[in-house]
């Protein structure tokens, strides 16, 4: 595509600051970028770990052996996905990871099977599968297949996927598996438009020609859903989405059924 | 010959006879403790009898002023009232804004202090002559503001008067001090003044005061003027701090039906939002006041806008209230009397809010109190089935059995929920919604951990004046659902931040305009006094009087139990809108108090060590 994946744009984000957002939204926990060693990647939140791939070429289990072993210790069951994926929800994310159950009480992975394809590239998997993921690439069984044989594999077709009813309304095609494998992929999701969302503006952020009510709007990021309602998002301007996670960083993006409350930054007395 | 902006006396007066002492304030005592809430806590240590019952003629009560009280600075014309509270028994200290500020400093006084009781309803006058009692009769059972407006009358051109309403007079321990419609809310300090026989102290200024540098003050005020124009105080400007109630509902911060939950369903009726017919900056609702169809959806009716004195950023928004009164609205009476109790009328919680400005009760323990004995009415705790959440009608009868602490209820909720709640007993402390004795605050502690901290540690107990720390919830720095070291930071720059702006004084309000805030409030200090301070300087200042409140505390019998927060709190999870669950383990709590402390410089326990209670200079 003349363009590594992870740089590629899409409404306004690069599709790897995209996926590192959503992770962070869904997980609350550290996200890791694996690289191949020295590779150039487009901006990061503060506070995303990146790891070099120490051997090059060996796939996605080696992949998936690099982030798991950087995790382990820092949490005990991770999401794993490829970078390319522009339509993956944090819903989707939230839903796999739960499959996961308990510290020490269920299933190594949890696998879907969506949209007919196995899906280890958007799987959860436990962090104390490093060790074994790293044994596999060194006997060269690169495989994702030759992990989950070792391992207690639960897996999670479309129907069992959209069991969550969050999932099912804002993702209900299980379009999160959407990769961008080549140039009319890219072409095709970025004809798509950006997540429609609802917007509401609080307090002294409500002007002349600026909406009091919710409004639906699309927009992909923080700054582009600001933008929609004419609003300038600057150090005055906090953004609460979903009325949970609180943010002053335009990056951030959104996905399908968010809600996005902007707020003066001095709320308060 | 004082520093510029002082006088570098204090007068002390006994309000058995009204006599007087000037006590002499050295440099290094303003120096080191400003002025406000700061030097009121260093005259606390000296002039409060260690261990006095707070309502006892021994105890002290002062009102103290700051070296910028008269200067043009926006927002300075403020004044501090301290005492030891007869809600918690600990220090409380309550600023409020008027035109009594600059004329009770230019008595020619950086503070009055007043010990003693008068022997009959008396009102405290200080001018030039002195200070002298005169007798308070007819001004018995008036409300603040009556007694304001009848003492001006009787007094003539140039006086300035601070009253109590009927609580006070009664000894409702959470009764304020008024004037000039503005309260000195919180603690009970109405009640401290009530029992000293005072309806009212009355000022008038008698001298002049200057600032070491006129022309760079005068620079500076210009300069702050124009700030306080911009986007910083435009919340406050447009709508007043009642616009946080719809934004908190949204993020699960809004305290209701008394933290048995974090959002209200009845907010929108409450909130004071722009409709969208609304022009810009135009009042919500005024198209309302001739009788037509509202133009706003919501039903709050504000009709005028105004300022405290001294200030350009005129947060006050004046609201219609039942019977063609106007009442001042902020988030946390609304707050209070509205979600805290389950009351979404309107109508009901204006007329509550203004039925505690008759009355002289602070709103947030009013209303705190309430929502607990609602809840214990409804647990079968006590026996008073007609109060119930959501009753406006009931809301109002509580509000005037406590002012007129006519029946047994009224009177055991006139000593506020600590106390109310150890008198019911049945585990009903473990909802009472207080903490160290003062009623909380409008915000969640489980959706605001770094709140949670400040509310649990600060000296006047569950406060939002003193600790600020819900701007670092809010910031988007920090995560609402966690709680670390960030958060102990967060917590001690804001409650280092309002123990500067508390004692210099200047309105909180402002603290969005400063982007360098001790260095830029160095400047202004300096510039006013005509001492070289720094930035550094400042952060020992804060640091001093946050500890100097602290040891006062321990000498009046603070326990380290006292830093924490009502069990539901810690019992009780909630979930966010997100589905995400909100919870404050007393772990949690415990790891945020310990880096607290260690990071004050405090043992294990949360006392000084005795190096910083040397160098607090109140020997």
């Amino acid at each position: 595509m003349g363009t590594p994946k992870a740089a590629l744009e899409w409404h306004g984000s690069t599709l790897l600051r995209r996926t590192v957002g959503i992770l962070a939204r869904a997980t609350g926990g550290p996200v890791v970028v694996v690289r191949a060693s020295g590779q150039d990647l487009p901006g990061l939140p503060p506070g995303t770990v990146v790891v070099d791939d120490p051997r090059e070429g060996k796939g996605p289990v080696q992949g998936i052996a690099a982030g798991l072993t950087e995790l382990h210790g820092q949490a005990e069951t991770a999401f794993v996905t490829s970078t390319d994926l522009p339509f993956l929800h944090p819903a989707f994310v939230s839903r796999v990871l739960t499959a996961l159950g308990a510290p020490g009480a269920g299933p190594d992975v949890a696998l879907p099977v969506a949209r007919g394809y196995q899906q280890p590239l958007a799987a959860a998997y436990r962090t104390g599968l490093a060790e074994l993921a790293e044994r596999l690439v060194k006997e060269d069984r690169l495989r994702p297949a030759f992990l989950f044989a070792e391992c207690a594999v639960t897996r999670l077709d479309d129907a069992a996927l959209l069991t969550d009813p969050v999932l099912a309304a804002r993702d209900p095609d299980l379009d999160s598996v959407l990769n961008v494998n080549t140039p009319d992929d890219y072409r095709a999701a970025r004809r798509r438009p950006a997540p429609e969302v609802t917007v509401r503006l609080f307090g002294a952020l409500v002007k002349a020609g600026r909406p009091a009510s919710p409004r639906a709007v699309r927009a992909a990021t923080v700054a582009a859903a600001a933008d929609a309602v004419g609003l300038l998002f600057d150090r005055h301007v906090t953004a609460a989405l979903n009325g949970d996670q609180i943010t002053r960083d335009p990056s951030i993006p959104l996905a399908a059924g968010d809600t996005v409350f902007f707020m003066s930054a001095d709320a308060g007395g | 010959m004082p520093a510029g902006g002082y006088f570098g006396r204090a007068l002390v007066v006994d309000a058995a006879d009204g006599s007087a002492t000037a006590l002499p304030l050295s440099d290094k005592v303003l120096r080191g403790y400003l002025g406000g809430a700061g030097l009121g806590t260093w005259l606390l240590h000296r002039l409060g009898p260690p261990g006095a019952d707070p309502l006892a003629p021994a105890a002290a009560l002062a009102f103290v002023f700051s070296p910028l009280v008269g200067t043009p600075l926006t927002t300075s014309a403020k004044f501090a009232v301290v005492a030891k509270s007869p809600l918690t028994g600990l220090l409380t200290d309550a600023l409020a804004s008027s035109q009594f500020a600059i004329a009770g400093k230019l008595t020619g006084y950086d503070a009055i202090v007043v010990t003693g009781r008068a022997a009959r309803p008396s009102v405290l006058l200080i001018d030039g002559d002195g200070a002298r009692l005169q007798d308070a009769a007819g001004l018995a059972g008036l409300t603040a503001a009556e007694a304001d407006e009848k003492l001006r009358e009787r007094l003539g051109r140039g006086w300035r008067v601070a009253a109590i309403g009927p609580a006070g007079e009664r000894g409702v321990r959470y009764a304020t001090i008024s004037h000039d419609g503005r309260h000195a809310g919180r603690g009970g300090l109405g009640a401290v003044m009530g029992a000293k026989n005072l309806k009212a102290v009355a000022v008038r200024a008698a001298t002049k005061v200057s600032p070491a540098d006129p022309a760079a003050v005068l620079a500076a005020a210009r300069d702050l003027r124009e700030r306080s124009f911009g986007p910083a105080t435009a919340k406050y400007r447009e709508l007043g701090t009642l616009a946080n109630l719809l934004a908190f509902n949204a993020i699960s911060a809004l305290p209701t039906r008394n933290f048995q939950a974090a959002t209200f369903d009845g907010a929108e009726r409450l909130g004071a939002d722009h409709g969208d017919e609304s022009p810009a900056g135009a009042p919500a609702g005024a198209a309302d006041s001739g009788g037509s169809a509202p133009a706003n959806p919501r039903e709050l009716r504000r009709v005028a806008r105004s300022s405290c004195a001294s200030c350009t950023i005129g947060c006050e928004h004046i609201y219609r209230v039942g019977g063609g009164r106007k009442a001042r609205v902020e988030y946390e009476n609304v707050f209070a009397l509205g979600p805290m109790c389950g009351v979404a009328e309107p109508d009901a919680v204006l007329a509550a809010s203004a039925r505690c400005d008759d009355l002289g009760l602070d709103t947030i323990s009013a209303g705190g109190t309430i929502a607990w004995a609602m809840e214990c009415a409804q647990r079968g705790l006590i026996d008073a089935p007609w109060l119930r959440f959501g009753d406006a009608g009931a809301l109002l009868r509580a509000l005037d059995e406590i002012g007129a602490m006519s029946t047994p209820l009224g009177s055991l909720l006139a000593q506020g929920s600590r106390a109310a709640s150890r008198a019911v007993g049945g585990g009903s402390d473990a909802f009472a919604p207080h903490v160290k004795g003062l009623e909380m605050p409008g915000y969640e502690p489980r959706t605001l951990p770094a709140m949670a901290l400040g509310l649990a540690v600060n000296a006047r107990g569950a406060d939002h004046n003193r600790s600020g720390a819900y701007e670092a919830d809010l910031s988007g720095d920090l995560d609402r659902a966690g709680g670390g070291a960030a958060h102990v930071m967060a917590a001690i720059e804001t409650e280092d931040r309002a123990a500067v702006m508390d004692s210099m004084i200047l309105c909180k309000f402002l603290r969005g305009v400063f982007t360098d805030p001790f260095t830029e409030w160095a400047g202004l200090l300096s510039a006013v006094t005509g001492w070289d301070v720094t930035g550094d300087e400042l952060r020992a200042t804060a640091r001093r009087i946050v500890l100097a409140k602290r040891v006062y505390n321990l000498r009046e019998g603070w326990r380290p139990a006292d830093d924490w927060l009502p069990a539901r709190l810690l019992e009780e999870p909630l979930t966010l809108a997100s589905g995400r669950e909100a919870r404050l383990t007393p772990a949690r709590l415990r790891a945020m108090i310990d880096g607290y402390y260690k990071e004050r410089g405090l043992d294990l326990d949360g006392r000084p060590v005795a190096r910083i209670t040397d160098d607090l200079g109140l020997a």
